[in-house]
This record gives C-alpha cells, sequence and structure tokens, in this order.
C-alpha cells in the first residue's frame, strides 16, 4: 500500500493537467471561456401626442464603439420603415389610423468607451456635406456682443482650430454652471449657468464660430449597477466636432474631451434634424436599460465551441447543466480550493482556527453577503457571543437552549441591520448564506469558553486566524478568472485530491513551530555550553 | 536554519507525531477508553491500576435534581466532565459548607482558589458538562464527581494552589520523556501548562528534575515560593514509571500520555490518559522526542513486561 501512494497521487495530479493538455492542443478548446463587456438590453417606447397617422425617432446605429443587435419592433399593424444617414437611423411608424398605442423597439447593445487621439487641425475648407454643420444662429444683438467679448477672453488672435475648441471646452466645463432651469443662451451669457442642452448648444456655437463644424449629439445616459432598477432614463445632450476629419466627441456637461465613456449609447448625431421628433410637445416615450450581461465570460459561447469540439468533453461538461445549477456549481467548485488554502494554513503554517471548515463557510458568508458587512457582521456576533456570556451566565440556563437564544440575538442583528442601512440586498436568496450564520453562531459559545479556559491572548490568536485564512479564501473567490477555470475543467478537482494527499503526508514542521519551540534550541545551546 | 536546528535536536513536530506515531500505533476504536474518563476507570479497575475513586458519575440532568443530599455526604471533591480535554471544566471543590436554614440544610462550596460556590451554580456547571460545553468534539457528556486528591508533601515547596501531575510519555509501553507540571499562582492553581503551570523535566533515569520552564521559558526557581526547581526528586519514581507503562498494556495504544498524581497515602496512582499528548513536555525537557521514539522503534525489544520496558528506559534515556 505503501509504494502504490505516490503512484496514485502522481495520476490524480496529472491526468487532469495531461486533459487540460490534450483539451488546448487537440481539441483546440479555450481553457477559459472569453470575456464579454457589458451588454445593454435597450428598450425605448414611443408614443406621438394628439392625432397622427405617422411619427418618426431615432433608434441607436451600431459605429464606433457601439454594436447594436437583436433589433426587435412590435409591428402592432404599423408599417415600419428606417432612414439611415452615416451616423444615425431615424425609424418611422405609419399607419391608416391614428397612432394611439405605444410602439416598442428593444435591441441589444455593446458598448465599449471610445477615445480618439486629436493633433493639430488647420483644415480652411469642409466639403458640402458639412456645410451645415457650420451655421450660426442668430443671436439677440447683446448676446452676439457677449460672444464677442467672451472670445477675447478666451482665445487668442492665432489659434488651430484644435486648440481653440480645447479652450472653448475648459471654459464652458469649467465655467458654465449646470443648472436644468436655465434654458435660453441669453440668460446662460448672463448667469454663468445652463442646462446640458443649452451648454451643448452654446458650445456649438461657438465651435461653429471658429468655422469648426460642430453638432449636437442625443444620448441616454445608462444607469449605474446600484440604482438600475429604478432610475428613470433621459436623453442628455453632448456635442461633436469635426477634427482631423473625423467626428470628435465633446461633453462639457460630464467633463470628456476626445472620450465618450461606456456609460453613453448615442441616440442621434444630430440634434437639429430630430429636434422636433424627440420634443415632448410631440411624443411621450420611456426609454428602459438593464444589463444583461456584466463584464462575464461568455459561457453560451464557450458551451457552443465546446459541442463543436465533439469530443468527450461535449458530453460531459458543467455547461450542460441548467442555469442554476451552473451559478451554484461555479462557487461550489472553488470550495476545494479554500480547503487547499486551509490545510496548507493549518498543517504547514499552523495557523489556528475555530472549528474545522468555519474559515471556508465565512468565506462564502463574506461572498454572499458584502466583506464588509460579513466583517462587521462576525464581530458584532463575537461580542454580541461574549456579552452573552458575562449576562447569561447568571441565568444558568441549559446550553442548547442558550445557544438558540445567541442564534435569535444574531438574526435580530441582521433584522436591526437591515433597517439601519435600508438595504436588503446584503443577503441574497441563495439559502447558501445561512448556514455560515449557524456556524458563526456555534462557534461563539466555544469562543466564549475557550476566553474563560485559554485566555483572552490565545482566543485572539485563533479568532485572528480563523479571519485571516476566511479572508484569504474570500479573495480567492473573487478571481474570477479561477472561478471560470474550475468551472470549465472540473477534472482539476483530482488535482487537488493528490495535491491534499501530499499535504496529509507532510511530517515536516509547521511555520508555528518555529516560534514555539524557538526557546528549546535557544536555551538547549546555552545549557550544552554551559557543561562544555 | 532553525528548521535543521529542530531536527538536530530530534523535535517532534505535530505533522509528525499525527502521521508518524498516532495515526500508525493508535487504534481509533481504543480511543473513548482514554477519552472518557469513565470507561478508563472501569478499565483500570478491571487491571488493578488505582485511580481517584469516582464518587458519582452523572449521565442526564434528572440526576442533578436532588444532588445536593449525594454531595452532602463528602467534604471535598472534584467535578470532571468524562470526555473533557486539558483540563478544561474541571473544579476542585475543597470545602463542602453546610448551613442550617428553617430546618433545611443548605449546601455551599468553597473551590480550590477560595471562591465559594452556590449550589445552583454548581448545577449549571454540571449541566453545562452534560450538554458537551467541554467535551472534545462538543458531543453531550458525563459528569464524574470524584475523590479529591491531596498534595503529596514532597510538593510543598514547589507547587502553588492545586495538586502537580506527573506526565509521562508512553510509546509501545516504553516511558519515553516524562515531566512534573506544577502550579504557580498564574495558572490559576491548574497544572496546565497552556495556562502558566510550571514544566519541570525529569530524568527517567532517576526521577530528578533536570529543566523547568514557564510559558516556554527557562526557569530556576518556582515564582511564587521562590524554591528551587533543579532539586525536586520524585519519590516512587520506579512504581510511576511502571504504572505508566502498564497502561499500554491495558488501553493498547502505542503512543500514549499518563498523568499520574502522588498522594500522600496511596503513592501514585493514575489521573486519566491521554491519546494525543502535547509536545511541550519536549520544552520542558529542552530534547527531542524523535531519537527516542525512534530507538524504541528500531531497537528495543519485543514482548516483554511492563517491568522490564521501565528498566530498558531507565537505562537508555
Amino acid at each position: 500500500m505503501k509504494k502504490i501512494i505516490p503512484y496514485i497521487t502522481a495520476s490524480l495530479i496529472l491526468i487532469p493537467l495531461l486533459i487540460l493538455l490534450y483539451k488546448s492542443q487537440v481539441l483546440k478548446i479555450s481553457l477559459v471561456p472569453q470575456m464579454v463587456d457589458d451588454v445593454w438590453e435597450f428598450h425605448l417606447s414611443v408614443r406621438p401626442k394628439g392625432v397622427v397617422k405617422n411619427f418618426s425617432f431615432p433608434v441607436p446605429k451600431s459605429g464606433q464603439g457601439v454594436r447594436v443587435t437583436d433589433e426587435k419592433f412590435k409591428k402592432q399593424g404599423y408599417t415600419v420603415f428606417s432612414d439611415t444617414n452615416n451616423d444615425s437611423i431615424v425609424m418611422t411608424w405609419a399607419s391608416k389610423e391614428p397612432i394611439i398605442r405605444r410602439v416598442q423597439y428593444t435591441a441589444r447593445i455593446d458598448i465599449k468607451p471610445v477615445k480618439y487621439k486629436v493633433t493639430k487641425d488647420t483644415t480652411e475648407s469642409y466639403p458640402n456635406g458639412l456645410q451645415q454643420y457650420l451655421l450660426t444662429p442668430t443671436l439677440l444683438p447683446e448676446d452676439e456682443e457677449a460672444i464677442k467679448l467672451l472670445e477675447g477672453a478666451i482665445l487668442e488672435e492665432k489659434e488651430t482650430k484644435t486648440s481653440a475648441i480645447r479652450k472653448i471646452y475648459y471654459y464652458m466645463e469649467e465655467e458654465i454652471q449646470r443648472n436644468t432651469d436655465i434654458k435660453t443662451i441669453h440668460e446662460t451669457l448672463i448667469t454663468g449657468k445652463g442646462s446640458p442642452l443649452i451648454k451643448a448648444k452654446l458650445f456649438n456655437i461657438l465651435a461653429r464660430r471658429q468655422k469648426v463644424p460642430a453638432r449636437i449629439v442625443v444620448m441616454v445616459r445608462l444607469p449605474e449597477l446600484k440604482d438600475e432598477a429604478k432610475a428613470k432614463i433621459r436623453f442628455t445632450f453632448a456635442n461633436e466636432v469635426f477634427l482631423n476629419n473625423k467626428w470628435i466627441p465633446v461633453d462639457t456637461n460630464r467633463g470628456y474631451f476626445a472620450e465618450r465613456p461606456d456609460s453613453f449609447i448615442v441616440l442621434h448625431h444630430n440634434y437639429e434634424d430630430i429636434q422636433n421628433m424627440i420634443s415632448r410637445k410631440n411624443v411621450t416615450y420611456k426609454v428602459h436599460a438593464e444589463r444583461v450581461r456584466v463584464n462575464k465570460f461568455n459561457r453560451k459561447e464557450y458551451s457552443k465551441e465546446v459541442a463543436k469540439s465533439e469530443s468527450f468533453f461535449s458530453t460531459f461538461s458543467l455547461y450542460k447543466l441548467p442555469l442554476p445549477l451552473q451559478t451554484m456549481f461555479t462557487t461550489i467548485l472553488l470550495i476545494p480550493l479554500g480547503t487547499l488554502v486551509l490545510s496548507l494554513a493549518r498543517n504547514v503554517i499552523g495557523i489556528p482556527t475555530f472549528g474545522i471548515f468555519s474559515p471556508i463557510l465565512l468565506a462564502l458568508f463574506f461572498k454572499e453577503t458584502s466583506l464588509g458587512f460579513g466583517i462587521i457582521f462576525f464581530f458584532a456576533v463575537v461580542i454580541i457571543g461574549i456579552g452573552e456570556k458575562y449576562i447569561l451566565d447568571k441565568f444558568y440556563l441549559l446550553a442548547v437552549p442558550r445557544m438558540s437564544i445567541l442564534l435569535t440575538l444574531v438574526i435580530i442583528l441582521m433584522i436591526g441591520y437591515s433597517f439601519w442601512s435600508a438595504d436588503i440586498s446584503f443577503i441574497s436568496q441563495k439559502h447558501l448564506s445561512f448556514f455560515p450564520i449557524v456556524i458563526v453562531t456555534t462557534n461563539i459559545e466555544r469562543l466564549s469558553i475557550m476566553i474563560a479556559e485559554e485566555g483572552v491572548y490565545s482566543t485572539l490568536k485563533t479568532l485572528l486566524g480563523t479571519l485571516f485564512i476566511s479572508l484569504l479564501t474570500y479573495a480567492m473567490l473573487f478571481i474570477h478568472t479561477l472561478e471560470m477555470f474550475m468551472f470549465t475543467n472540473p477534472e482539476l478537482l483530482l488535482t487537488i485530491i493528490g495535491l491534499l494527499i501530499l499535504l496529509g503526508k507532510y511530517k515536516g514542521y509547521r511555520l508555528s513551530e518555529f516560534i514555539r519551540f524557538r526557546d528549546l534550541v535557544k536555551q538547549r545551546k546555552l545549557k550544552d555550553e554551559k557543561k562544555i | 536554519m532553525i528548521f535543521s536546528q529542530l531536527k538536530e535536536l530530534g523535535v517532534l513536530g505535530i505533522n509528525n507525531r499525527v502521521g508518524r506515531y498516532i495515526l500508525r500505533h493508535n487504534n481509533r476504536a481504543n480511543y473513548p477508553l482514554v477519552d472518557n474518563k469513565v470507561f478508563t476507570a472501569e478499565r483500570a479497575r478491571a487491571w488493578g491500576i488505582a485511580m481517584p475513586e469516582n464518587y458519582l458519575v452523572i449521565e442526564n440532568y434528572g440526576s442533578l435534581k436532588n444532588i445536593d443530599i449525594k454531595l452532602m455526604t463528602y467534604d471535598s471533591f472534584v467535578i470532571k466532565p468524562a470526555n473533557g480535554s486539558q483540563g478544561n471544566g474541571i473544579i476542585v471543590i475543597k470545602e463542602v459548607l453546610r448551613e442550617e436554614r428553617n430546618g433545611k440544610i443548605l449546601l455551599r462550596f468553597r473551590r480550590s482558589n477560595d471562591k465559594l460556590m452556590e449550589l445552583d451554580e454548581l448545577k449549571h456547571h454540571i449541566s453545562g458538562i452534560l450538554s458537551g460545553l467541554y467535551s472534545l468534539a462538543g458531543q453531550s457528556d458525563t459528569a464524574i464527581i470524584q475523590q479529591k486528591i491531596d498534595k503529596h508533601p514532597v510538593f510543598d515547596k514547589y507547587s502553588y494552589g492545586g495538586i502537580p501531575d506527573i506526565r509521562v510519555i508512553v510509546y509501545m509501553g516504553f516511558p519515553v520523556m516524562s515531566m512534573v507540571r506544577l502550579p504557580t499562582k498564574s495558572s490559576d492553581g491548574r497544572a496546565n501548562l497552556h495556562q502558566g503551570a510550571i514544566g519541570a523535566g525529569l530524568n527517567l533515569s532517576n526521577g530528578h528534575t533536570n529543566n523547568a520552564v514557564i510559558r516556554n521559558q527557562v526557569i530556576d526557581i518556582h515564582p511564587d515560593t521562590q524554591h528551587t526547581l533543579s532539586d525536586l526528586q520524585m519519590p516512587f519514581w520506579r512504581e510511576i514509571l511502571e504504572l505508566a507503562a502498564r497502561c499500554y498494556d491495558m488501553v493498547e495504544l502505542g503512543y500514549l500520555g499518563a498523568d499520574i498524581v502522588l498522594t500522600p497515602d496511596q503513592g501514585p496512582i493514575l489521573l486519566e490518559l491521554n491519546a494525543r499528548p502535547g509536545l511541550g513536555i519536549q520544552i520542558a525537557n529542552l530534547s527531542g522526542l524523535v531519537p527516542r521514539l525512534e530507538k524504541i522503534r528500531l531497537e528495543a525489544p519485543e514482548n516483554l513486561l511492563a517491568r522490564e520496558r521501565v528498566d530498558y528506559s531507565m537505562k537508555h534515556f
């Protein structure tokens, strides 16, 4: 038996690695699915006001940094046609009867941030197609005066177009405060405040006066993760200027020059064209955007890839499981890795912990809730546990009801937290998170005994040891690549067993024993020297 | 490198202890014999090995009801969990105070640290034991009310408070290392190294102290009694070692720690056995266990009587 252990261990470790090699080299399957960016489910519903038989509305178009797929229109008996120019699409809905119902448009939008490098630009003349972007509206004489004054203050006599635009941008971004109540250029010039649309309009005028083609873009700002559900999405505005022979985004409201972050979808690139279509006088609209994939690995693509390989792995792949099971296994498959960390920490380093697997359960608990809450909760429970010990000691209660009181107190703590933070999302619906609560609780009673029996110092050491390993495991749980790697290649579990056998066979000293026996070595030396 | 120094001295580490000695030589099925002090006591009686008398064994909460009537007859006793470890959950009552009030006799108990305990507190402690607060794996347990051992006069100068005990590591029936644990003020009168008791290594050949440590630090005098520790000679030394060696035959565990106490009248008696004895004994002796264990494993003759094994150990270690 003794002789075959090394062979068993070696095969356990090596076979999965060979399988990996086979998968990647022979079957040419990638070992981890590709990453995909945020993909948005974009939803637009519009209804014209008044009695009309047709109306138009802009919709997003694929382009630089934007990919629009899966576009769907609910026909609802309308005729739908689109008018596409270089940058934008305007859809038109037409019907024989007056349109009274909302029309719907949905699409998937994959959006990436875009960034440009802008160099000197001294273009003298522009083709006919761009002439419309150079026209300036007629302004009130005093506004004209004010603008001239402004230009005199911020611009020098001879500027390249790029540096002039930059200076205008800086001025607008820094000096004109955002104020949604100010709705005319006149007011803005007087007060130094303006709504996003007015700021965009003023920028447009200033740019065109420098003979730089400029336009206002209509955008949708995508909601942040936390307020995705409740956010009401409205249109917002920014600019584009034609420099270096291309349209460069400029946003004086949010402060982006020559870049557009991935939190904005451009609906139309020329406000002047659609001004009337999107006016609230003519239509009511609702925009809704929801993240369908948050910087995730593309599992769907991967399962296709595996299926295509037509190998053993296409039949026995975790990707074949129903999605909820997949999600569960992604986390569960990391537990063995956690045990590896735990075994290493306990048997090779010698870190003391409460219970054997409680650090791993704690780590899962941290993941299920959040690290901050998890740690606060952990220490709150520890404090409750110690307090309970001192108070309930005087009641002379039997151990089981006593522990149950502790558990109940923990639940009260959770309720209290929920009220305090008004945030119920800290515990997910998964039941997994409740087990650690029980685990934490049962460990507390041992904790209070340990304090009484072995003193605060050694209890604290154990407590910190437990927390340390939990945090280590927790950190590991957050390496998505690792998670996906294990999920994609579950045969690695055998490797883990192999490594655990190796660890189990380890008979050397623990790192902690250096410290423990340090004095033994030192004093033995002294003693031996004395003898000599 | 401290690693190689530890190896050179033959210091036994935890992994090695478990992997090479405990798992190899200690059959799990025999663990209850040492883990449960009630079983140990039964087995010891059959083998004629002296242990403290168990006055009462309390297995359920029901027996707690009239416990005062049962306790009334004793002047002193010790409460301990049958499955306890490291001295956890042990309470020593050195005096039972009886007070008559309204025709009823009320009991109060004076602990070894002079604190007074009410009957309710005592019952609470026992029920804690029963529910498994102090047991090795937290399972429900049995409480033992046991005869209180008195201190042997030889320890008067070496011990503060409680009763010192002698730990003997027995490997395959051969005593391999020994120490005496002397309670101090900081250990609260307990013979527990973790809590600050003194561990004094004893030469196997003659029962004389060879070194003493308190919390890993070498000391020469007892911090409370101010007496030099180097001149302690253990009486009944041979009997102590033979008692320890016979425990191997009794419970058939190859790697064993025997805790022995000296009584003023009965001589050495067995207090308890331990299937996973600690490694601190090496610090108390300033020497490693490995060379001795390996010597026994490789060189010692087999099938010896306990008496012969003690001869071997006294000669070689």
